[in-house]
């Protein structure tokens, strides 16, 4: 394609430009939750059925991966903070159809959504802190 | 290329004030009026029913649904007066089985999940100043499909053959089941869930790529921010019930032991696959109504939405935590205590999201200068009804409670609970809301408060006493009990109340049917909204919108004065229809700019005809009757082929067209910026999950089994897997190639390409059944389970090769050419999820055995 034909207004700066968003990228934080849940479920699924003795040393690691998990989505909520720059520009709704408030309302959904995939972490991680057997 | 410089758009974008204020001449507005309304002009006569506008099948799938729901609501007053009181016999243990199991079968699959279908396709196209969704014979299909299916698995009640194993259908009561009924179930219902898959693709493509000038993802109407979230939850809850629909039928028919414990089977599995499903379409059903809810709430407020973002949060976050839920309708099955752990945590979890949304909503309410309507008092029934059911779905997951009222009506409480809070009050207010919209004409508001306190009283007398009876011990799905239990009058309240809701809905079906033709004609805004769709024209009018707008803020009714009067007079972009095509704007995914115009099908019979014989290549498998089944399946996929052949992707007689406001778009895309392609990787990645679910029971069965794979058992011959894999990698390769060829100009290369890579697939596909020849499906789960990976990936050559065939034509015949190459990019799509497909399956059978 010919991007010079593209029309595209003047007041569009670079950084703000469409190519560089995908939605793709709100959802990575809840992806990362995505991957801390199914490897908790699925290797304690397995431990549980083929060698529970290796329960203490699963535990141990999957705290480890928890650890993981909140690191990269603390790591993806602070980029996406940044994207949202709320402290610089001081709006809180992005209501308005120019390509800076579409680039701060995708950072803003990202951080919530950081923040709830952290809770869900979190939350995923007490079953394998609290019970100490698979029965 | 000589034509490269017209393959982009080219004019200004975004459109000045200057350029929008400049007025359009009577004449003009005649002359393009004139020309709009002859290219959308509805069929009449007995041609209706080849309509395929969204407004159109979207009224019909709405009103289809609704009627199924009435009919299982009749079951459920049958039910309440079989029970109202001790040692009845109105009806027999059986009738009263077939009677559970098909409420639930088609409030879930005939009536929540279409709705909201229904209702997205008939509402989303105005939300989004759009002329219709970018397939709209995929809808009729899909709502023909709907139809044939729900009268199928509803009609075998007049038979009393109807699925007798409750409506998830459990295994081996289900699969030892005498008669046709759990095949009645599979068949009828997968061909809905395929049709559910088609509304998703719809719908997703529908919200992305078919949003007007502008209107980038911060400021879309949140309905279209739940229906994307929504959509991709179908994409990925509704495979693995495919999937295992998939080895039940070849268990009932075939006697492939997938669910038979006595031959290394496990019924398990199939829990796993239905709930997997079942929870996220809960989550399906309870979205896109709350949706409704935050439509409805900013006019009744009379302000924008508080919290935007944090609502979307809350529809993608929902989205995925409902996910981590499915184990929590296992609790009691014997699952490791640490991995129930992990499902009550999640179920916690999700509160957080979901309340999110309700307490937005309340801000909205308390900040706002509320203007209190109908639509609201059921939405404010349905927060209360929903909070009730959600405190006590908190209780539900916690694993010890859950132990003590397992399969009581404690659970009947909590489910009906979320679904009338979460589903069926909403949609009410929504019919409400939307009846001007979609009917031009207003209901009654003395009815409507009838109706809401009638049922919403006969709700809460219904359910309210059936948590204490479930309390009291009484088992869900009994069809009569003993006096001394004490639950009678608990019962005998419950169906007085049922029949105070019956009473309800029957005020509301006569408000909705009745004739209104003496009301006078309704305001164009009756709620003062801000949203796109209440710029509809009154009278109605079949284009959809008369122009599509520049769209600059999230309500752009409230905040921009001038813009309704602009699009009637067709001073935004589309106001004609120069060569008598039905067209709608294509618009880039993030930001809305325009990209294309894209002509969209009209009415045409093909459809139904498709549908029908999808419908024989179901139905008749359900009695054994298998060589009509092949050849109904043949003469549907026939009609497929020539529907798409004749309809789409078709070189355009003018490859530019004037959009308007000085813009000039081209009408053909091919690749990413084409919505066939789109529609093509959402089908995919749904179809990608389907088989992981196949291949994740491939590893269940290892897991939970000592005996998988069996001693001595015999494997997939290893060197003709291999033989497999390679033909069809290179097959793959050669599709690929084809595509580089074509687009370079070496047109005979090409075609020879697409002639030794269908030979390639075909051997590939003799070599993988050849691989598996030695092998007893009956005898174990193993051997099963590696057949039924066969069957899979030859099903999915067979389609592979139809579609390089089909290319093949299209380059012999000037259809397809090194421009107009979507059918190309398409089918390659295809054969990228192909190949991985090929390899996966063949790691799993050749490899995976020696590695175990």
């Amino acid at each position: 394609m010919q991007d010079e034909r593209q029309p595209r207004p003047d007041e569009e700066r670079h950084e703000f430009r469409e190519e560089a968003e995908s939605l793709w990228r709100i959802t990575l934080a809840p992806v990362a939750w995505v991957a801390h849940f199914v490897t908790s479920y699925g290797i304690v699924a397995l431990v549980c059925a083929k060698a529970p003795g290796l329960l203490g040393m699963t535990r141990g690691g999957l705290g480890l991966a928890t650890l993981l998990a909140l690191a990269v989505i603390a790591w993806l909520g602070w980029r996406a903070w940044r994207q949202w720059d709320y402290r610089t520009t001081g709006d809180y709704t992005n209501a308005r159809g120019e390509a800076e408030d579409r680039h701060q309302f995708l950072g803003h959904a990202a951080v919530l959504l950081a923040l709830i995939s952290a809770i869900g972490v979190v939350y995923g991680a007490l079953p394998v802190l609290l019970l100490e057997t698979c029965r | 290329m000589s034509d490269t410089d017209q393959t982009g758009p080219s004019g200004p974008y975004p459109p000045t004030e200057a350029m929008l204020a400049e007025p359009v001449s009577p004449e003009e507005q005649e002359r393009t009026a004139t020309e709009l309304r002859a290219a959308w002009e509805a069929p009449r006569g007995w041609r209706y029913f080849t309509a395929v506008n969204n407004s159109e099948v979207g009224l019909w799938y709405a009103l289809t649904a609704f009627g199924f729901m009435l009919l299982a609501g009749v079951l459920a007053l049958v039910m309440r007066l079989q029970l109202a009181v001790p040692d009845n016999d109105l009806i027999s243990a059986d009738r009263f089985n077939q009677f559970f199991t098909m409420h639930g079968s088609a409030m879930m699959f005939l009536f929540a999940v279409p709705m909201f279908e229904a209702i997205a396709i008939l509402i989303l196209p105005a939300f989004l100043g759009s002329r219709d969704m970018p397939f709209p014979r995929l809808s009729a299909f899909g709502f023909w499909c709907f139809v044939i299916g729900g009268v199928f698995v509803m009609g075998s009640l007049l038979f009393n053959s109807a699925p007798t194993a409750g409506w998830f259908m459990y295994p081996p009561l289900a699969t030892q089941d005498e008669g046709p009924g759990s095949d009645i179930w599979l068949l009828g219902l997968s061909f809905i869930e395929i049709a559910s898959i088609a509304a998703a693709v719809e719908l997703i493509v529908g919200a992305l790529k078919c949003r007007p000038p502008g209107m980038r993802v911060n400021i879309m109407p949140l309905y279209a921010w739940y229906v994307l979230v929504v959509g991709g939850m179908i994409l990925f809850a509704f495979p693995p019930l495919i999937a295992g629909d998939f080895l039940f039928e070849l268990e009932r028919s075939f006697d492939w032991p997938f669910f038979d414990p006595t031959r290394g089977g496990d019924p398990m599995l199939w829990q796993h696959l239905f709930w997997i499903f079942g929870h996220p379409e809960v989550y399906i059903v309870f979205l896109p109504s709350i949706a409704i809810a935050a439509m409805v709430v900013p006019t009744v407020a009379r302000r924008p939405i508080v919290g935007y973002s944090w609502i979307v949060l809350s529809a993608v976050g929902t989205g995925f935590l409902s996910f981590g839920l499915w184990v929590h309708h296992m609790f009691t099955t014997g699952l490791p205590n640490i991995s129930l752990g992990f499902f009550s945590a999640a179920s916690e979890a999700v509160v957080i999201p979901t309340g999110i949304q309700l307490f937005a909503f309340a801000a909205t309410l308390i900040v706002g200068r509320v203007k209190m309507s109908l639509p609201m008092l059921w939405i404010a029934g349905a927060l209360a009804i929903f909070t009730a059911g959600g405190l006590t779905g908190v209780m539900l997951a916690i694993a010890p409670f859950n132990w003590q009222v397992h399969d009581t009506y404690f659970i009947v409480a909590h489910l009906h609970y979320t679904l009338f809070g979460g589903m069926v009050f909403p949609v009410i207010a929504g019919v409400y809301y939307f009846f001007p919209f979609i009917r031009k004409k207003m209901l009654s508001e003395r009815l409507g408060r009838w109706a809401f306190w009638l049922i919403f009283t006969g709700f809460n007398v219904t359910f309210l006493p059936m948590h204490l009876t479930g309390l009291l011990g009484m088992p869900r799905r009994i069809f009569t009990y003993p006096d001394s239990a004490g639950w009678g009058w608990l019962n005998l309240v419950s169906t007085l109340g049922a029949f105070v809701i019956a009473a309800g809905f029957a005020v509301f079906v006569w408000d909705l049917l009745r004739p209104k033709g003496n009301q006078k004609q309704v305001p164009r805004n009756p709620w003062d909204a801000g949203t796109l769709e209440w710029s509809h024209d009154v009278p109605e009018e079949y284009w959809g919108a008369r122009s599509i707008p520049h769209i600059t803020s999230r309500y752009p009714l409230w905040d921009d004065p001038k813009l309704v009067e602009r699009m009637d007079a067709g001073r935004y972009y589309l106001p004609d229809s120069p060569h008598g095509h039905r067209e709608t704007m294509v618009t880039s995914v993030i930001d809305a700019s325009p990209e294309l115009v894209q002509r969209v099908t009209g009415p045409t019979w093909i459809t139904l005809w498709a549908a029908a014989f999808t419908g024989g290549a179901f139905i008749f498998p359900t009695f054994h009757m298998y060589p009509p089944a092949i050849v109904s399946g043949a003469f549907a996929v026939v009609c497929i082929l020539y529907w798409l052949w004749t309809s789409t992707a078709r070189p355009p007689e003018h490859d530019m067209r004037e959009a308007g406001l000085g813009l000039r778009l081209p009408t053909y895309a091919s690749g990413p910026k084409a919505v066939g392609w789109w529609a093509v990787w959402i089908t995919m990645l749904g179809d990608a999950t389907a088989f992981a679910s196949v291949v994740f029971g491939f590893f269940f069965y290892w897991t939970a089994r000592p005996d998988f794979p069996p001693e001595g058992a015999l494997h997939a011959t290893p060197g003709l897997v291999a033989l497999a894999a390679g033909a069809l990698v290179a097959s793959w390769a050669l599709t690929l190639g084809a595509r580089h060829w074509n687009g370079a100009g070496r047109a005979g290369v090409a075609r020879a390409a697409l002639i030794a890579a269908p030979l390639l697939a075909a051997g590939g596909c003799a070599a993988l059944i050849l691989s598996v020849q030695a092998l007893e499906p009956t005898q174990h789960v193993y051997p099963a389970v590696i057949c039924a990976l066969t069957v899979w990936v030859v099903a999915h050559g067979a389609v592979g090769i139809i579609m390089q065939l089909y290319c093949l034509a299209g380059s012999l015949t000037g259809k397809l050419t090194r421009r107009y190459d979507a059918d190309l990019w398409n089918i390659t799509l295809f054969w990228h999820f192909l190949c991985l497909t090929v390899l996966v399956a063949a790691a799993v059978m050749g490899l995976a055995p020696r590695v175990l």
